[in-house]
């Protein structure tokens, strides 16, 4: 690392550029917005242009990217009263109800620069004038005028730097990899500036290797200094996000996607998927949030490169596996080829660059729920089948009302993100009309609870006879109270993640039906419902829902995190684990939601233990997981940071699809991840 | 016949080459005061009481054909990444009968072609008994806990000689072998020590293991004191 890369790490990381910041109260606007009944596409472009010009240039010292945030809010469009007659009327939003978790197709826009798109734009207006597309002329222009707002806090910049060449890319499309990194930043900044959230950073070195190569190629650049603008993006890419939206800080959707295989089919892992990593393993930061995508074919040597990564503790690589991936999303109705470029929304979602308008979050199923509710449903049941049976019923029951919540989701509207979605200009229509894919996907919680819990009712209910099933359920109802016996036995019936085929045969049969609980629904843009294994944060949500569960977990006790073991359970080790999570077909569930595992951080006191981690995920990839994450963590160390945050302020977790600030999270995120099962503490 | 083992550890990355599973043999002729498997000591079963108030027994019983099937389970990934299946404890050697016996059970497997086996001991035991395993091995971790021999009876309560002469021995086998010292801070951590087992290791590999300061962790769950703690107030 350079001294002036070391120099902006250690400062961005000291919030140095928070001086810059200012309060703005945006009140009034939204009120002329309510007061003249403003329509969306006209407020998102005014709400852009109002905040562009409230920004001011501000520069850190020994920067050479620009760009970073000044003013702390970003308009509201909408009143709450607003929003809530709207759902009232039965309209649905996915979240806030912009776009959001969505990658954009930066790479037509780096090489061509704004001006080329308002020419472009220019031009599809008066052929819209001239069809009278009224719709197609009201887009094109606030997409215009949006880009004119960039453009013109751009040109405020050039006005206060000497620097001109660099934003001058801006305008006119980069030639340089240094310029294409300056053009990203500010694509991407803007982004937030409109009000999307969790914008991911995709296949990046895939659409910037041909400015590294070129440079390389004519000379222009070294890998090192390569490394240096890349570790200077990937600084710049923390230094607003403490402002941007999520549910903790640090879930802000800033992933980026490297290696698997190009469009064509040809591998994809390149010098720049290398000095991505290698930037990442210096910088030891949170972001950008980094997915490695392999395959059975992909050599030792890559996945030991991305361990380098999980033994500084940083959570990421997150690894997907494209021998799994690349048919599901085929099978969903994906052309091959955009099928071959997928990189994820912000966490695990998988999604297409530039052209997925899916909304991979729009709810969960609790299974553990599911399965409470199931339990009651039945309580004279004569087989442990008909158990089974009625938990299946009331998946479906629930995946049901999903499909009627959500069938109409309405979107808001993102002139200037629909400028960086293929398409948009040509279709003359926001984004928020929908794109090539419009389907949504739902998580499934509490997989291996629902999955223990069924193992220990008819272990306990029907093999041993050891109690009735109407008497688990209200000791369900008292946390086993008067019954220590009941506890015991359900906490030693078999479990998920220990390789036992009485636990995982159970998740074989969830994850089919449930892989096929949407078959042939279709919400109102003609996309479909993609079932998967992620929990987001309703891992903390669904857990509050329920009472004690059959499997021995007390009330009040958290959810493992996505699709991973319960938390407290003892098992044999992490190849047990990635045995039995890969026992179930994870093609009809991959929304996404990784395999999460939890490694003590002495597997990396030797050197080799880099090489043995990188095996294990191997390992996964060649069983057929969908996608695997690893936190390396200490239970000593966690402690001690809840009891001296100070002095751990650098310390990284993985949280369920992020790497975050351990000492930045709430408690209750902390404590759950402190009772994750620590592996290979030997 | 059967073994008596207290735990099969999988994924275990400090005992040899590759991804490998290692099964603690329950028993063990030493009393070594820094001791951090205190339940792999007596030969007899025990319970151990967890900070939770359940209790966790110790101590399983089984035939060599079991225990090689349950640890093929694994046989997959233990070749794919050239590892293998470790032996320690307690001390193994104590059970020696049916360590060869299991040693045959998994030779005889297909499956278990590529698996390497290894051993951790203390190489305290009869020559011939230490021959006759160890010849049969891949790997062998052999530990020196202390050169000296007053001082190998006051802190570990054995013969050294025994273990000098299954050394020396272990040095010419032609088994691939690597020497391990367990540094343990007033015992046998000075330069002079170091030395001392550099000499004796001669011209074969030799690893210098840290302390591990959380080795008394295990002996409230047996109800028993951590016997390095109340030592070193009389050092």
């Amino acid at each position: 690392m350079t001294k002036r890369i070391e120099s902006l790490l250690a400062r961005t990381f000291d919030k140095e550029q928070a001086k810059f910041r200012r309060d703005v109260d945006w009140k009034p606007l939204l009120a002329r917005f309510v007061a003249e009944k403003t329509d969306d596409e006209t407020r998102a472009r005014m709400g852009l242009e109002a905040m562009l010009a409230a920004e001011m240039p501000a520069f850190m010292d020994g920067e050479r990217l620009h760009f970073l945030r000044t003013v702390r809010q970003i308009p509201d469009l909408h009143s709450e009263d607003e929003m809530a007659a709207r759902r009232a009327s039965g309209t649905a939003f996915g979240e806030k109800g912009v776009v959001f978790n969505l990658t954009a197709d930066f790479a037509p826009t780096i090489r061509d620069g704004l001006d080329a798109r308002l020419v472009e734009m220019t031009a599809r207006r008066d052929r819209c004038r001239a069809e009278n597309d009224v719709e197609g002329i009201s887009f094109l222009e606030n997409a215009i005028l949006s880009v004119k707002a960039v453009l013109g806090l751009v040109d405020r910049y050039h006005a206060q730097t000497s620097q001109r060449s660099l934003l001058s890319a801006i305008h006119t499309g980069a030639k340089t990899f240094p310029e294409a990194l300056q053009v990203l930043r500010v694509l991407h900044y803007a982004m937030w500036c409109e009000g999307e959230y969790h914008c991911g950073l995709g296949r990046l070195d895939q659409y910037l290797l041909p400015y590294y190569e070129a440079d390389r190629a004519a000379g222009r650049l070294t890998d090192a200094e390569a490394l240096e603008w890349l570790e200077e993006f990937f600084i710049a890419c923390n230094r607003d996000s403490d402002l941007y939206i999520g549910v903790q800080q640090g879930d802000n959707g800033q992933s980026v996607m490297l290696g698997g295989v190009t469009r064509e089919g040809k591998p994809a892992f390149n010098a720049l998927s290398r000095l991505c990593l290698e930037a990442c393993g210096e910088l030891k930061l949170v972001d950008p949030k980094i997915n490695l995508r392999v395959d059975k074919s992909t050599p030792l040597e890559i996945y030991e490169a991305g361990t380098e990564l999980t033994a500084k503790g940083l959570g990421f690589p997150q690894y997907a596996n494209d021998d799994v991936v690349i048919p599901a999303l085929v099978r969903w109705g994906y052309d091959l080829e955009d099928a071959r470029d997928y990189s994820v929304a912000a966490c695990w979602e998988f999604l297409i660059p530039g052209c997925g308008l899916d909304i991979n979050n729009i709810d969960a199923v609790s299974f553990a729920g599911c399965l409470d509710a199931a339990l009651r449903a039945v309580p004279d049941a004569a087989s442990y089948a008909v158990v089974e049976r009625a938990f299946f019923d009331e998946i479906q029951r629930r995946a049901d009302a999903l499909v009627q919540k959500y069938r109409h989701v309405e979107i808001l509207p993102g002139p200037f993100v629909s400028v960086l979605s293929a398409g948009c200009i040509d279709r003359a229509r926001d984004i928020c009309r929908g794109a090539k894919y419009n389907n949504f996907g739902v998580h499934g919680t509490g997989i291996a609870v629902a999955v223990d819990s069924l193992a220990s009712v008819r272990e306990l209910v029907f093999e041993k006879r050891l109690v009735t099933l109407s008497a688990l359920v209200r000791l369900l109802d008292t946390d086993f109270a008067g019954r220590p016996d009941v506890l015991a036995a359900a906490k030693a019936a078999p479990k998920m993640g220990n390789a036992d085929p009485r636990a995982d045969e159970i998740a074989t049969r969830l994850l089919a039906f449930w892989g096929h609980a949407f078959d042939g629904r279709r919400n109102d843009r003609g996309g479909i419902f993609r079932p998967g294994t992620g929990s987001a944060m309703y891992y903390i949500w669904h857990a509050r829902e329920i009472p004690a569960s059959a499997d021995g977990r007390l009330k009040g006790q958290p959810l493992s995190a996505n699709y991973a073991p319960s938390l407290d359970v003892p098992v044999k080790g992490p190849v047990s684990v990635v045995r039995s999570f890969t026992e179930p077909d994870l093609v009809p569930v991959c929304n996404g939601g990784p395999l999460t595992i939890e490694i003590h951080d002495s597997a990396f006191a030797r050197p080799d233990g880099v090489t043995k981690v990188a095996q294990l995920v191997k390992f996964f990839v060649a069983r057929g997981g969908h996608q695997m994450q690893i936190n390396t963590i200490n239970r000593e160390t966690l402690l001690d940071a809840q009891a001296h945050p100070e002095r751990h302020r650098h310390l990284i977790v993985r949280v369920w699809g992020w790497s975050g600030y351990f000492v930045e999270l709430d408690r209750e995120y902390q404590d759950q991840i402190i009772r994750r099962v620590e592996l290979a503490a030997s | 016949m059967t073994g008596r083992v207290f735990e099969i550890r999988e994924f275990t990355l400090q005992d040899g080459p590759g991804i490998r599973t290692t099964v603690f043999f329950k028993g063990c002729p030493l009393r070594c005061a820094w001791c951090h498997n205190p339940e792999g000591q007596s030969f007899a079963p025990e319970t151990l009481t967890l900070r939770d108030g359940t209790a966790r027994r110790c101590g399983v019983d089984w035939t060599a054909d079991a225990l090689a099937s349950e640890l093929l389970t694994n046989a997959d990934i233990l070749v794919q990444s050239g590892g293998g299946v470790t032996f320690s404890g307690g001390e193994p050697l104590a059970q020696a009968d049916f360590l060869l016996e299991l040693i045959d059970a998994l030779r005889a497997r297909p499956e278990a072609t590529g698996v390497t086996v290894a051993l951790e001991t203390s190489g305290h035991c009869p020559p011939e008994t230490y021959r006759r395993v160890v010849s049969r091995l891949d790997f062998v971790y052999q530990d020196l806990k202390l050169h000296d021999a007053a001082a190998f009876a006051r802190w570990c309560g054995g013969d050294l000689e025994l273990v000098r002469t299954n050394v020396a021995w272990l040095k010419t086998s032609g088994v691939r072998h690597v020497f391990r010292v367990p540094c343990i801070p007033g015992v046998n951590d000075t330069a002079a020590d170091r030395a001392a087992f550099r000499a004796w290791a001669g011209t074969s590999a030799i690893e210098f293991l840290p302390y591990n300061p959380t080795a008394g962790a295990k002996y409230p769950l047996l109800g028993r004191a951590f016997p390095l703690h109340e030592s070193e107030s009389m050092v």
